[in-house]
């Protein structure tokens, strides 16, 4: 059976999803909620409309991918930073006959699947509580960025947790690289915001790429395959480097 | 088909004992620390193996050596015939492994962990749980199945391991210090339960308990500053101490007088006074009658033999005792 070890490691990881997904779906909804609230509510009649749409469903993309993304991170860098270093797991793992390679694999799938699953819980809460509405396709538009999207910060968790040996440097990381990256890529405010002479440069960023195309597919129903490219080819480079950085690590 | 030494084929054409494990000048650096240092060592198929060595001796590094968890810098190693370096996925097909920490997977119950091991080696399911219920029953884990492990005893976290690294039917076992940090009777249970498995397997364990590889192995080798310094039976190994034989003799009273009349004569090599014992090293057992004719009329409680460890050849090889 091919790849039999990176199923065998996903099934386990979903296994224990399943076992605390309530109490998981509550923390994760939570925030981007209060967020949706607070600003898309709260502000709403303050901001008015940005670019055209009222704030409220101006923000409603960016946040259901900052909670993909978040979750996907989070996931595989904690996981990596745990079965490695706490729990040892990752060593039980490494005297069966399976890859070093179907390892890594198996946790940039698990970390993927958390940032679809919450993700899509959030999309559908806020579905839930917001008048707007969509034409399908525009979801379909949607999930063109948010799949690529996931896997790249699957892929950025795994390396930051196969490369960090301390819980306090992962923390660290996310306040000052993951987070600013996500609230400066056009999640609060359009990228006009920005003084004329840096917009290319923050246009260069793939997570610039990847909130800006995923607003722009499901509230206009705009196909951008600039971003999507962007966004794709980010994750497939991110891809190849984390299960090499993982294999290096691993033969220390 | 794998490239097979020499020496693994001619013993396989032979009625010589068979080697499953065969390390050759196994040498690993750790940037400036040598931590093997030319390592030659076999191990015959179906023995229970013990490699004993103070902490920091290089025990968990030749085990991750041999499980292909780690490279050599130099050297090289066959297990049943096949080179660490080039047949990984084999080996571990056919390994078991329990290394220094537990690495039980405490988000799964006892018996999920030994099913996603079982899935890594690729088994069936109807073939695996089968072998688990078996290897629950076997390890006295059987009600507690469906328990985390964080629930457990460390002597019961042990056991699961041994059962995890059992669950593919492997041919070699390695542990990795399988009792330490157990208090006596978990350690007397996991004997036990590695004692039950002698004969199926091959067993390769390291220690640094001189009483655990006496009481286990068949063999053992004594290894310090990544070196092999000593090896064989642990009667071997005994024997191989000086021919001198050392008796305790404990009196009622006049311990000084007969200690200072002991000491003058001249087929005991050696006396020390413990209270109101006296320990003296014969060159020969044939002074004993000396001795007693000395001791005519003194209060004797008893003369014993004293026997020898494993610990004292590890001190007459290294010069001290076990550190850690
Ligand atoms: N990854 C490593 N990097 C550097 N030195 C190491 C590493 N692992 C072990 N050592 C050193 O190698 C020596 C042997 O260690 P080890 O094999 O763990 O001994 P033992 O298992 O017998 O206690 C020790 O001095 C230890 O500090
Ligand atoms: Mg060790």
């Amino acid at each position: 059976m091919i790849m039999h070890g990176s199923m065998a490691i996903w099934l386990r990881d979903m296994q224990v999803l399943r076992r605390a997904i309530f109490s998981e779906l509550v923390a994760v909804v939570a925030y981007p909620l209060t967020i949706y609230l607070a600003f898309g509510i709260g502000m709403q009649s303050y901001i008015g409309t940005v670019e055209g749409s009222p704030y409220s469903l101006f923000i409603a993309p960016g946040l259901i991918t900052m909670t993909a993304v978040n979750a996907a991170y989070n996931e595989s860098v904690w996981s990596l930073w745990f079965h490695r270093r706490v729990q040892f797991t990752v060593e039980s793992y490494r005297v069966t006959p399976i890859s070093v390679s179907e390892i890594v694999i198996a946790k940039i799938i698990t970390g993927f699947t958390h940032g679809i699953i919450k993700g899509s819980v959030v999309g559908l809460v806020i579905f839930a509580i917001t008048p707007f509405r969509f034409p399908l396709e525009h979801l379909f538009y949607y999930l063109l960025f948010l799949i690529p999207g996931s896997a790249l910060f699957s892929c950025a968790g795994v390396i930051s947790g196969t490369i960090m040996d301390k819980p306090e440097t992962i923390g660290k990381v996310e306040a000052v690289v993951v987070m600013p990256l996500i609230f400066m890529s056009g999640l609060f405010f359009p990228l006009s915001s920005y003084p004329e002479n840096i917009i290319p440069w923050v246009r260069a960023v793939p997570t610039t790429a990847l909130f800006e195309g995923a607003r722009r597919g499901l509230v206009f129903g705009e196909m951008s395959p600039v971003h999507v490219f962007q966004v794709s080819i980010s994750a497939v480079v991110l891809f190849i480097a984390s299960v090499l950085i993982f294999r290096r690590k691993m033969s220390e | 088909m794998p490239w097979v030494p020499r020496v693994a084929r001619f013993m396989e054409s032979s009625d010589m004992p068979v080697s499953s494990i065969i390390i050759r000048s196994l040498t690993k650096q750790y940037a400036n620390l040598t931590a093997l240092n030319s390592f030659d060592l076999e191990v015959e198929q179906g023995s229970i193996f013990g490699l004993l060595g103070p902490n920091g001796a290089g025990k968990t590094t030749l085990i991750r050596i041999l499980t292909t968890l780690m490279r050599q810098s130099s050297g090289e190693v066959f297990i049943e015939g096949l080179d660490t370096r080039t047949n990984g996925l084999k080996i571990r097909s056919m390994i078991g492994v329990v290394s220094q920490e537990n690495s039980l997977d405490r988000y799964l119950t006892a018996r999920e962990n030994l099913v996603l091991h079982a899935r890594l080696h690729g088994m069936e399911k109807s073939l695996y749980n089968r072998r688990i219920d078996e290897l629950l029953e076997l390890m006295g884990l059987s009600d507690r199945q469906k328990d985390f492990p964080d629930t457990y005893s460390g002597g019961m976290q042990r056991r699961l391991v041994v059962a995890r690294a059992l669950v593919h039917k492997p041919q070699l076992l390695f542990l990795d210090e399988p009792t330490t940090g157990l208090d006596p009777q978990s350690r007397r249970a996991v004997w036990e339960y590695i004692r039950s498995l002698s004969g199926s397997m091959t067993i390769f364990l390291t220690t640094h308990y001189l009483e655990e590889a006496e009481q286990l192995c068949d063999r053992v080798a004594i290894m310090d500053h990544g070196r092999l310094i000593a090896l064989g039976s642990s009667q071997e190994l005994k024997d191989r101490l000086s021919g001198e034989t050392v008796y305790d003799i404990e009196l009622e009273r006049d311990v000084e007088h007969y200690s200072s009349l002991l000491g003058s004569m001249p087929c005991v090599s050696n006396i020390r006074r413990i209270d109101n014992k006296i320990q003296v090293s014969l060159e020969h057992w044939e002074c004993l009658s000396e001795i007693v004719t000395a001791l005519n009329g003194a209060p004797i409680r008893r003369i014993t033999l004293k026997e020898r460890t494993l610990e004292d050849v590890f001190i007459s090889l290294t010069g001290s005792g076990v550190r850690g």
